[in-house]
């Protein structure tokens, strides 16, 4: 998508940190809630789930799809948002 | 599927062998792999089962083009581009004849390809037999040819490295040439090749012959006609090519080298008549063996090359060179072959028109066994072979559809004639019955043999003339009364009254017979007698009442109306519809009514719901408000209704939610005792305000929280991330607290019972040392024996405690012994002190563990 969110840009312009999971763009309340309880607490555990399924867009939108039943939209911009953070902080 | 009992590293080769390299299976990655899995798996079927069509429609492929597509794939496709492609390129099917998906991926990489291609495909032709002498000198500035000079490169690339192969002038091959140009191999197959000069010879044969019939059949449309113009000969080839692909699938020859290759290829040459199927078969055996060496490239080769329609057969065998040139790692060998057997398969399909063409085949045969290339044109014959099957198939496959598809359409009218047919046989039905209906039967005979005057009648008239007189007096009266009603029914307005006076009805039965003036009464009087129903009805002055006299007799009516055909149709017609509108009209009325009901019903459901959801959150207010208070001894206790409501309800949707917000109210103030409903004063303003009356649950929610407890694994243990056997009976534990974090005096004695508790089972741990100042967290622990460390390792190792995730190593010995002393001695395996468990999932009533719990609350969101 060439536009992103507010949420998008604030998360990509420094290092995540200990940032909670809902940070992430695409990434709300309820998908938060969803994850943390999986264990996924922290954006920085869904990045490494992210960089452990090798940054590969399918996988981790379905992977996403599975964990916490984010939608099309939000799967992409999830990914979105890491693959940026990551081609600027990795 | 069986993929549920995969094991990690069977879903890790798994996926290995589609050509993915997945990355790490863990607890969490492996539903995604085995969706790929399983996707990947069905994508093989699908490709499985369309190479097979597409290989035989490659025959026609190959017969006419061969090396179209020669530069199409340049570049190198190993089978990973091959998988990461097919996702993209399965849904496109970018050429209508190709099913094939890996055609349809081709497409999406060799589009410029073939755009090129085909563009250079027309301007090619017309050089074509002008440059053809011309690709001697031309080979050597093979590189030069961009795609504008297809032809050029095409012929060129007819050397022996079997690149040029099927010289079809296309862009395509223009590119593999500059492939080929680093070859000298190659460059001076080509020149050998045409020193001879004709095109005949394999790979000179494949390149100018095939060119030269190329561009006679590309005169025309690039269809089946072209070949018709070149004779015959089109036809056999697309036989023989048939046949070639046929057998190399059952190719499984070793790779007898370029060397036998091109012996046989000789060999098969100097035994070819013209047009003799020796030649292809022998061609196909050499293809078929140089097939061998690059199975892989060939089949990806054969299955790409379906990418182009029919008529764009030149276009996928250049294709097919193209890819096993992109597909070969081995640079000149490999590209080669590919390209040379892809325009050996051309040259196969051409060799039958060539030998007619010339007879200077003779003189390449020795030039021709000299080169390695004409093993690659003979890999290319095979290729080509692979080409023409899937062809072969594509066009059966249309054939069988156009013939299908004008089953279907017969199929259609038929069923359309015979639902008209129907339909006009119940109509005729239906007219037919109305027309008896209407029309009584008008012959006297049958009044008079069935009248339903009664037996006495008979019996009384037997034998007397005046028994046909009364009974056609009956009947005619009986018409014209008939008559009169159906024209008074129909709406005639002609006869307002339904009945008939009887000076009229005598008036007229007198006109129609003067004889039956005398018998009007009689007749009438015998109606009355009359035990059967006549049809008449007679009524006096009384009307309802039965007439005994034929004297009284008034009006005549008749109870069968006589109407015309139309008006009986009209008010059929009319009466069905009207019943069919009734019917209709209470149906929709019952549905709408149960349609309504439902819909109030669910919006009943939602709304509590709704209401129910308010509930919770003005509770999680309250209550979140209490806690602040406790904390903030400035809040006040209670909150405000309405603030309450506006912090919860976004200002747009309170009007909507207003009703919720009231039944959420009410349900508070009758169902939730923890919430007291009391008006204060705030600011002046009296307000209905919520307090919330629970007493405070902080101790309750800390210990609730985890606290030193452990929380699982975080991931499954295997020989990847432990080592496989336990190394030693000492242990070093790290992350399982923080000391900085720590408060209380015996945290350490908590982290103790911890792993005692976890490791419950393994009765061999006999110390335990708790490094209250390392920052990591350190614990040691040794155990009896290596075996139960290597127990503990794996109870403990990647665990989650406290919200940290733990880690375990194996330690030396000695070392233990030198940083813990008093270890030495110990050889009693501890036990965990309180019998019931308490870091494990439930709640720590321990005092000193709810302060660590609420120090400790945090690290755990």
């Amino acid at each position: 998508m060439s536009s992103t969110s507010q949420k998008h840009k604030e998360f990509v312009a420094e290092p995540m940190g200990e940032k909670p999971v809902m940070a992430l763009a695409g990434i709300g309340e309820v998908l938060g809630k969803r994850l943390a309880e999986k264990g996924f607490d922290k954006a920085y555990v869904v990045l490494g789930q992210f960089l452990v399924l090798k940054k590969d867009e399918e996988l981790f939108r379905d992977w996403l799809k599975d964990t916490c039943g984010a939608n099309a939209k939000q799967q992409g911009d999830c990914y979105g948002c890491l693959k940026e953070w990551c081609d600027a902080f990795l | 599927m069986a993929s549920m009992q995969l094991t990690d590293e069977e879903l890790f080769s798994e996926l290995k062998r589609f050509g993915f390299t997945p990355g790490p299976v863990t607890e969490n990655t492996r539903p995604v792999y085995l969706k790929k899995l399983k996707k990947l798996r069905e994508e093989q079927q699908q490709r499985g089962s369309r190479s097979g069509k597409t290989r035989s429609s490659g025959a026609i492929n190959s017969t006419t083009g061969g090396g179209n597509t020669a530069g199409s794939r340049p570049a190198s496709h190993d089978v990973t581009h091959l998988s990461s492609n097919r996702r993209p390129g399965r849904k496109s099917s970018v050429l209508g004849f190709s099913s094939d998906e890996s055609d349809a991926e081709t497409p999406l990489k060799r589009k410029g390809l073939n755009h090129s291609g085909r563009a250079d495909r027309s301007p090619g032709f017309p050089q074509q037999p002008k440059i053809r002498p011309v690709t001697t000198p031309t080979a050597a500035s093979k590189s030069q040819y961009g795609a504008g000079s297809a032809l050029n490169s095409s012929s060129s690339s007819l050397g022996p490295d079997g690149q040029r192969g099927v010289s079809l002038g296309w862009g395509v091959r223009a590119r593999s040439s500059p492939e080929a140009e680093g070859r000298d191999y190659d460059e001076s197959g080509d020149e050998d090749d045409y020193e001879g000069g004709t095109e005949k010879n394999s790979r000179s044969l494949n390149g100018c012959g095939a060119s030269h019939l190329i561009t006679s059949k590309l005169a025309g449309d690039y269809s089946d006609s072209d070949e018709e113009e070149v004779g015959g000969l089109g036809a056999g080839d697309r036989q023989r090519d048939r046949l070639e692909p046929r057998r190399s699938p059952k190719a499984a020859f070793p790779s007898l080298g370029v060397g036998r290759g091109s012996q046989t290829g000789g060999a098969a040459r100097e035994v070819n008549p013209p047009g003799s199927l020796n030649m292809v078969g022998s061609r196909r055996e050499d293809g078929e063996e140089e097939k061998v060496k690059r199975r892989d490239s060939d089949s990806s080769g054969g299955l790409r090359s379906h990418n182009f329609p029919r008529k764009s057969i030149y276009v996928s065998l250049a294709e097919n060179h193209g890819r096993e040139a992109g597909k070969n790692n081995h640079v000149d060998s490999e590209d080669g072959s590919s390209r040379s057997s892809s325009s050996n398969r051309f040259s196969i399909g051409l060799r039958p028109r060539f030998s007619n063409y010339s007879s200077l085949s003779q003189p390449y045969r020795g030039n021709h066994s000299n080169h390695t290339a004409p093993n690659h044109s003979y890999s290319q014959a095979a290729l080509k072979q692979k080409l023409s099957v899937p062809e072969d198939e594509l066009l059966q496959q249309f054939k069988r559809e156009e013939v299908a598809s004008s089953g279907s359409f017969s199929a259609h009218y038929l069923s359309m004639f015979l639902l008209t047919a129907a339909c006009l046989f119940f109509l005729l039905l239906g007219l037919m019955y109305l027309r008896m209906m209407g029309s009584g039967s008008s012959e006297p005979s049958v009044v008079c043999k069935n009248h339903p005057l009664g037996s006495k009648f008979d019996d009384y008239y037997k034998g007397k003339p005046e028994r046909e007189l009364i009974l056609d007096l009956l009947s005619k009266l009986h018409d014209h009364l008939a008559h009169i009603a159906g024209q008074h029914d129909c709406g005639d307005q002609k006869y307002p009254n339904r009945s008939l006076s009887m000076e009229k009805a005598s008036a007229y039965l007198v006109a129609q017979n003067q004889t039956f003036e005398d018998f009007i009464f009689i007749c009438l009087e015998w109606v009355i007698r009359a035990d059967k129903d006549v049809g008449i009805r007679l009524i006096g002055q009384v009307a309802d009442e039965p007439v005994t006299d034929p004297s009284e007799i008034l009006w005549l009516e008749s109870t069968h109306p006589m109407m015309p055909f139309t008006c009986r149709f009209r008010r059929a017609f009319l009466i069905v519809i009207s019943r069919v509108f009734l019917i209709t009209v209470v149906v929709g009325c019952v549905g709408s009514v149960f349609c309504y009901v439902k819909y109030r019903w669910r919006r009943e459901e939602e709304e509590t719901r709704q209401m129910y959801d308010m509930v919770e959150r003005i509770i999680d207010v309250l209550r979140s408000h209490s806690e602040a208070c406790q904390e903030n001894q400035d809040l006040q206790p209670y909150l405000p209704i309405p603030h309450v409501r506006d912090s919860l309800v976004q200002p747009q949707d309170r009007k909507k939610m207003k009703k919720v917000w009231d039944r959420a109210v009410s349900f508070l103030s009758a169902n939730e005792s923890r919430i007291r409903t009391e008006t204060q004063r705030i600011g002046g303003a009296d307000f209905l305000v919520w307090r919330w009356i629970q007493p405070s649950l902080s101790c309750d929610k800390t210990s609730l929280m985890p606290s030193k407890v452990w929380q699982g694994k975080a991931f499954p243990l295997d020989r990847r991330n432990s080592p496989p056997n336990s190394l030693t009976p000492c242990l070093k534990i790290r992350n399982m607290f923080d000391p900085v974090m720590e408060v209380g005096e015996n945290w350490d004695l908590a982290i103790h019972e911890a792993i005692l508790e976890k490791c419950s089972d393994n009765d061999g741990i006999v110390h335990i040392a708790v490094d209250k100042n390392s920052r990591e967290g350190c614990v040691y622990v040794k155990c009896l024996s290596a075996e139960h460390s290597g127990k503990a390792f794996k109870a403990l190792h990647g665990s989650w405690f406290d919200g940290k995730l733990v880690t375990v190593k194996y330690l030396r010995l000695d070392r233990y012994h030198q940083r813990f002393p008093q270890a030495q001695g110990c050889s009693t395996p501890l036990k965990a002190s309180s019998l019931h468990l308490n870091t494990t999932s439930t709640m720590d009533t321990m005092p000193y563990l709810q302060r660590h719990g609420s120090a400790n609350s945090s690290g755990f969101s």
